[in-house]
């Protein structure tokens, strides 16, 4: 853990740059504040794991990001960019991969073809046209769908999958983008013990080669994988740091921990 | 293995389905040989029909756009084609002599339009059957797409305009020939002789066939996965990084110069083209070919296009209530049939199909 603390210390120093940066973040639903004054630096190849009650943001916040709701006020930069309010597409291809609370899959296309779709490159119309299937391209779909363990079921249909392997067919067409920022939102909502361990072990193998934003309720999962926590309460950060930080921290105890669930794991 | 996804061959058209086409496309050859006139003129228009169909069908079947307005494109294509068939009239046969149509005349008319004088030449004509439909709907699909209006407010927006354009039709009198429409035009002519009605069959015949073959050429590629994951979950691909508006814009309008192509061919087969075309029944027709052949068929609104107007054909012969006949065959299907005439055939016959990835269950093959 201390290793852990170690790396993120040289990234607040500013040693490093953020791949994105949110600065005094407002979101507002007809007057009432979903996020105030929000900021958050997400660097280089770490996880961070966003936790907070019901109705805190945290979802609100991975929309923000992708442009699903609209910025009231503050910036959200992408390498530097600011991205604050362009269209979703856009914010796709600069390299910004969402996984939503429900799977949010295409039932009526097989796996395979699901991840076609997501496969980084052109998204124009003549390109979508003329496309090939080249090898390459399937190499790249088999390899996602080997790093979440969907290979045998590549050419069945989604809506024939269990749940649990639904959420894993979002997260490899997330994969398949090859974004520079995985957010998942829930990626273990509805998974039994086993496939929730499993995709924490994906989403580590994830976070060698891109940076993870994570919105997760169940704390085992958090400990599985977290590297830095962000609570988020009634649309404000309350706190971040380690597991440990947090855990012992008076206001998230009030707040958060103080709930029977996360007594139990603490 | 060298098809590395053994079985997945996207663009595979099977040979079983190749044969089908093959003698489909050989009947349609040999009918026009068997028909007296009035079926070989009653078919070329339900070709036309089809194909009006299969281009409502990458609209609704594939992006899930419902339109009635596909009335509209068909019908503005006619009058580009109704324009410069009447203009070339010869002054001998036009009923007041001169260049001038008959019903400018009566509209007290002296000189002819601007607008509509370059329609005399073949080229701009032939041009503007497709142009001012694709044009009408690159700018109406522009600010509904753009504006990110979406499921039935579309399908409103489409009727409004039917209606819309039905009565600036009738009441353009002067422009238009109000509700009679353009009537008593010349025949098409090839290299100064008039096309004769088989010569006509076979251009209709070509025409079907090229709108079939696009559309099929079109949605087996990615460009048929995206549309059908518009169709599904619009919102969801937009995050992958597709620009939505984009694409519907992109089909509506192709959509639309196919409309329109087959009204430019439909007016040298019925001599005469009227705001009954633009009006919501024509559009609710169109509507229903699509739905009763099957949508994201192709095939179907061809077929269902060929069969309701034979049905209708004789059952106008046996009884003078012959709509209440389509009225109950039309909730057979939608009631019993949900999918589709296609939907009672096996699959393989369906050009659609084709787009659909095979469903291997075959991991081994795969992992080569």
């Amino acid at each position: 853990m201390e290793a852990v603390l170690s790396v993120r210390d040289t990234k607040m120093d500013g040693k490093m740059e953020s791949v994105l940066s949110i600065k005094d973040l407002n979101v507002v639903f007809s007057g009432f504040k979903a996020l105030s004054g929000v900021s958050l630096d997400v660097y280089d190849g770490e996880i961070v794991t966003i936790i907070g009650p019901n109705g805190a943001g945290k979802s609100t916040l991975l929309d923000a990001i992708v442009s699903k709701s609209p910025v009231f006020s503050g910036h959200i930069y992408y390498q530097g960019k600011d991205i604050t309010n362009n269209s979703p597409h856009d914010i796709a291809r600069m390299g910004i991969g969402r996984k939503f609370q429900n799977p949010n899959v295409y039932n009526e296309l097989s796996v395979f073809d699901n991840i076609l779709l997501a496969l980084k490159g052109t998204h124009g119309i003549w390109a979508s046209i003329t496309a090939k299937l080249t090898k390459e391209k399937k190499g790249k779909i088999f390899d996602v769908l080997s790093r979440t363990g969907l290979v045998d079921q590549a050419f069945e249909l989604v809506s024939s999958l269990s749940h649990g392997q639904k959420q894993w067919v979002e997260i490899a067409m997330v994969l398949a983008q090859d974004p520079s920022i995985v957010l998942l939102d829930e990626p273990t909502a509805g998974m039994t013990a086993d496939e929730t361990y499993m995709t924490g072990e994906i989403i580590k193998s994830i976070s060698k080669s891109h940076s993870v934003v994570v919105i997760e309720h169940d704390m085992e999962f958090v400990k599985q994988i977290a590297e830095r926590i962000v609570v988020l309460h009634q649309g404000q950060v309350l706190a971040e740091g380690s597991v440990e930080e947090v855990q012992s921290n008076p206001k998230v105890i009030e707040v958060y921990l103080g709930h029977e669930t996360i007594k139990a794991t603490a | 293995m060298a098809n590395a996804v053994m079985g997945y061959k996207q663009s595979s058209f099977p040979t079983k389905l190749a044969a089908i086409s093959g003698i489909a496309l050989l009947i349609f050859i040999i009918l026009p040989f068997v028909f007296g006139d009035f079926q070989l003129s009653l078919m070329s228009k339900l070709l036309l029909f089809g194909s009006l169909g299969i281009s409502l069908d990458l609209v609704w079947g594939f992006t899930g756009i419902l339109s009635f307005a596909h009335g509209v494109f068909f019908t503005l294509g006619g009058y580009a084609s109704a324009y410069y068939l009447k203009l070339n009239l010869s002054a001998a046969s036009n009923t007041y002599g001169g260049e001038l149509p008959d019903f400018m005349v009566w509209n007290g008319l002296e000189t002819l339009p601007w607008f509509i004088a370059p329609l005399k030449y073949f080229p701009i004509a032939l041009v503007a059957t497709v142009a001012v439909p694709a044009l009408f709907a690159y700018i109406l699909g522009y600010f509904i797409f753009r504006s990110k209006v979406s499921g039935v407010y579309i399908t409103i927006i489409t009727l409004a305009i039917s209606s819309a354009l039905t009565t600036f039709f009738v009441s353009q009198q002067a422009y238009t020939g109000g509700t009679n429409g353009i009537t008593d035009v010349s025949k098409l002519s090839f290299l100064g002789s008039p096309i004769p009605p088989i010569g006509l069959y076979f251009l209709i015949l070509a025409f079907t066939v090229f709108v079939l073959a696009l559309s099929w050429w079109l949605t087996q590629s990615n460009l048929g996965l995206i549309l059908r994951s518009i169709n599904e979950n619009e919102k969801r691909i937009a995050f992958l990084g597709y620009d939505v508006a984009q694409f519907k814009i992109f089909i509506w309008t192709l959509s639309a110069a196919l409309a329109g192509m087959a009204g430019g061919l439909f007016v040298p087969l019925n001599q005469f083209i009227s705001p009954v075309y633009l009006a919501v029944a024509f559009g609710t027709q169109v509507v229903i070919w699509v739905a009763i052949g099957g949508r994201g068929t192709l095939v179907g609104p061809l077929l269902a296009a060929i069969l309701l107007g034979q049905v209708q054909n004789y059952a106008e012969k046996v009884t003078q209530d012959w709509q209440l006949v389509i009225g109950i065959l039309l909730l057979v299907v939608v009631l019993f049939i949900p999918n589709g005439l296609m939907s009672l055939l096996p699959k393989q016959l369906s050009l659609a199909n084709l787009s659909k990835p095979k469903l291997l269950k075959t991991p081994d093959a795969v992992k080569n």
